[in-house]
């Protein structure tokens, strides 16, 4: 059992669950709970309530609380943004990529603080989980088998994704949704999600530009050139932001559905209006000589970003700390390469080599 | 002779397929303009001039040297199973591009060739002093052992830092294959001059290895001394698989398909054989890369698995040919 490569992650579908419904089913419930909304990063308990245990459906059975949990093992390979999010520090956590201390990259670093969780890296050890003495496991989104996960269940409960959802594919605010529920901090988990939704309302405000242009994912890894599908996290952000697909896209076969591999005499389906190069791991040389990059009008005309190691991971990421830092990054870079003249440096362009 | 100028033509033709072979169509006004006015907005242009041009010396390259370098290691340990991979060649470049991936934290096209080669030439020194080399008799059988162990050994390496690092995973994942596909980023001219050197070494000691496989005995009655003619033999196949390598990835299978269709071709003389194998060896890399470019468009299959769906039938033709106790 592998973690996900990150260029195929799946992309968590961020639309339309019914927001609403979950709050007001969460404050009945939960009687008042305390509507602390703002500043995640103060850890204040909400008091927990006699209504019962939390109860949460899970793919191999309910996962049963007797109380909000505070001492988390965090097995999803990024479910500890959700849970820093929430102000509760995991006592352990996976390692996915990047060498980042314990395992926590920059935009959810100032939530750590001087905490030390143990970093747990490959296979995951019941041994070093049962060490940790966690009242909750959360491993949605960790690719744990059922023999696995009934193991563990004899250590804590354990939090999977909701049922009927893909291992690497739940959606992140009804992932942060679960998360919150089972911390006792639903209210505060309703907050994150609306603030993150707000900020992208925000900026199509601020760029009615950019709605109906087009815009591609790209990846070169290994010698081969892609693009990220539409149903991929990082293509969905892009369409967040106000941007389509184009249409030699869609008519490209993508066998897994999340990205589509070009033949490297033809990347004309990237030369969209702009041409966002991912890559997770510095690859830069590598795409600043393709030779056939150079055809793409979208490099003559000064319309790439490139989005290095740490935009990577944070799209790769795809959570409620990530998706904010991604589009604090972005925007700038996306609107040199707009702006209509090829002149303008598009600045992580660049640097990275590929402006023409 | 007419063994040679089968291989010969076939390799022609192969070389065609691969200029001519590709999701773009190319047409004969963009092969003029290529070679006369060239320009590097042109997606013809630079299909022909960056993506085909550049595979093509790739698999020459790689595939000349693989065939080339099979012949002797099967001559060498006298096993028609031997193949240069035996030698730890591909071990030794995987563990010297995950560990040096990782440290760097870099996995360009460049650094990837830069830390290729040297793996594999050191891997391939390995065996040789394990096998005994140094001491002057590294015998067929003390070879095969250490080459198995020393493989065994990098390869669990390998596995163990794959499996811890993701991101090493990934790099692996994509180099294990075996693929053309970035010849055009690769240092083809330097590993041309190592794959040059090492055939060469190799059609020069072709009649010292055709002695010694008569044993080590006979050969020193004949003057060839064992210890010397194992060194050089194994050099040769060390410059010319680990250039293989570099440019291509680990390709299975050509080294071990090569030299048995060269032995029905050329007969039983081991320079010969060393010729048509070298020119098998390309033909076959570059009509498997081409298969690859269209045979799932636009993706692409990767050389080293074409080869390997290509060279299996083959080579298990071949092997049921085999009378028990001829040599392969």
């Amino acid at each position: 059992m592998l973690a996900p490569p990150d260029q195929m992650r799946a992309g968590p579908p961020r639309a339309g669950v019914a927001r609403r419904a979950v709050l007001r089913a969460v404050l009945r419930g939960a009687g008042a709970a305390a509507l602390a909304l703002a500043a995640p990063a103060v850890a204040r308990a909400e008091t927990p309530t006699d209504a019962g245990p939390i109860r949460l459906p899970g793919p191999w059975g309910e996962t049963r609380l007797a109380r909000p949990a505070r001492r988390v093992v965090s097995l999803g390979y990024t479910s500890q943004d959700g849970l820093l999010a929430l102000g509760v520090v995991p006592v352990g956590l996976r390692h996915w990529f990047g060498d980042h201390p314990y395992g926590v990259w920059p935009w959810a670093q100032p939530l750590l603080g001087e905490a030390r969780p143990v970093l747990m890296r490959g296979e995951v050890s019941i041994e070093t989980v049962a060490g940790l003495a966690p009242d909750l496991i959360v491993a949605a989104g960790s690719g744990i088998g059922r023999a696995e996960h009934d193991l563990l269940t004899r250590v804590a409960p354990v939090l999977m994704q909701a049922p009927g959802r893909p291992v690497f594919g739940s959606p992140w605010p009804e992932d942060l949704r679960r998360l919150g529920l089972a911390l006792g901090r639903a209210a505060r988990a309703e907050a994150l999600i609306a603030q993150v939704e707000d900020a992208f309302a925000a900026l199509r405000a601020r760029r009615p530009d950019w709605r109906g242009r087009s815009a591609v994912a790209a990846w070169r890894n290994g010698g081969e050139t892609g693009a990220f599908m539409p149903a991929d996290s990082r293509a969905r952000f892009l369409a967040d932001l106000g941007f389509r697909a184009p249409e030699a896209l869609s008519r490209l076969p993508a066998p897994g559905g999340f990205y589509a591999t070009l033949s490297p005499e033809d990347l004309s389906p990237l030369d969209a209006d702009v041409l966002v190069w991912i890559s997770s791991f510095d690859r830069a040389p590598d795409l600043a000589a393709l030779p056939m990059r150079r055809t793409l009008v979208a490099h003559r005309e000064g319309r790439e970003v490139f989005a290095g190691p740490l935009v990577a991971g944070a799209l790769s990421f795809g959570s409620v700390l990530s998706l904010p830092y991604a589009l604090r990054a972005l925007e700038p870079e996306i609107a040199a390469a707009l702006d209509g003249r090829p002149g303008t440096p598009v600045p992580s362009a660049v640097r990275a080599g590929l402006a023409p | 002779m007419r063994g040679a100028l089968i291989a010969a033509l076939a390799l022609a033709a192969a070389m065609v397929l691969s200029m001519t072979t590709g999701v773009r169509e190319v047409s004969a006004a963009d092969w003029w303009g290529a070679l006369t006015a060239y320009d590097p907005y042109d997606p013809a242009h630079v299909t022909l001039a960056a993506v085909r041009a550049p595979r093509l010396a790739a698999a020459l390259i790689a595939g000349g040297a693989l065939g080339a370098a099979g012949s002797v290691m099967q001559a060498l340990t006298r096993n028609p199973l031997a193949d240069p991979g035996l030698l730890g060649i591909n071990a030794g470049a995987a563990f010297a591009l995950i560990l040096g991936t990782t440290l760097l934290g870099r996995a360009d096209a460049a650094t990837v060739s830069a830390l290729v080669f040297p793996g594999a030439a050191a891997a391939a020194v390995a065996v040789f002093a394990l096998g005994g080399g140094m001491k002057g008799d590294a015998g067929p059988v003390r070879l095969t052992l250490a080459g198995a162990a020393l493989n065994a050994f990098l390869l669990s390496l390998v596995t163990a830092l794959a499996l811890a690092r993701q991101d090493g995973f990934d790099v692996l994942r994509f180099w294990v294959a075996g693929s053309l596909a970035q010849a055009e980023a690769r240092p083809l001219a330097e590993m041309a001059v190592a794959a040059a050197a090492g055939t060469g070494l190799a059609l020069a000691l072709a009649l010292r290895l055709e002695a010694l496989s008569l044993g080590g005995a006979l050969a020193r009655g004949l003057g060839v001394g064992a210890g010397r003619t194992q060194a050089g033999a194994l050099a040769a196949v060390a410059l010319a698989a680990g250039a293989a390598v570099a440019v291509a990835g680990p390709v299975a299978f050509l080294g071990l398909t090569a030299p048995p269709l060269a032995r029905r071709l050329a007969g039983h003389s081991l320079r010969a054989e060393i010729a048509v194998s070298a020119m098998l060896g390309a033909a076959l890399l570059l009509a498997a890369d081409a298969a690859g470019r269209v045979i799932l468009a636009p993706m692409e299959v990767r050389a080293g698995v074409m080869v390997a769906l290509i060279g299996a039938p083959v080579f298990v033709i071949l092997a049921r040919r085999l009378r028990p106790g001829a040599p392969a």
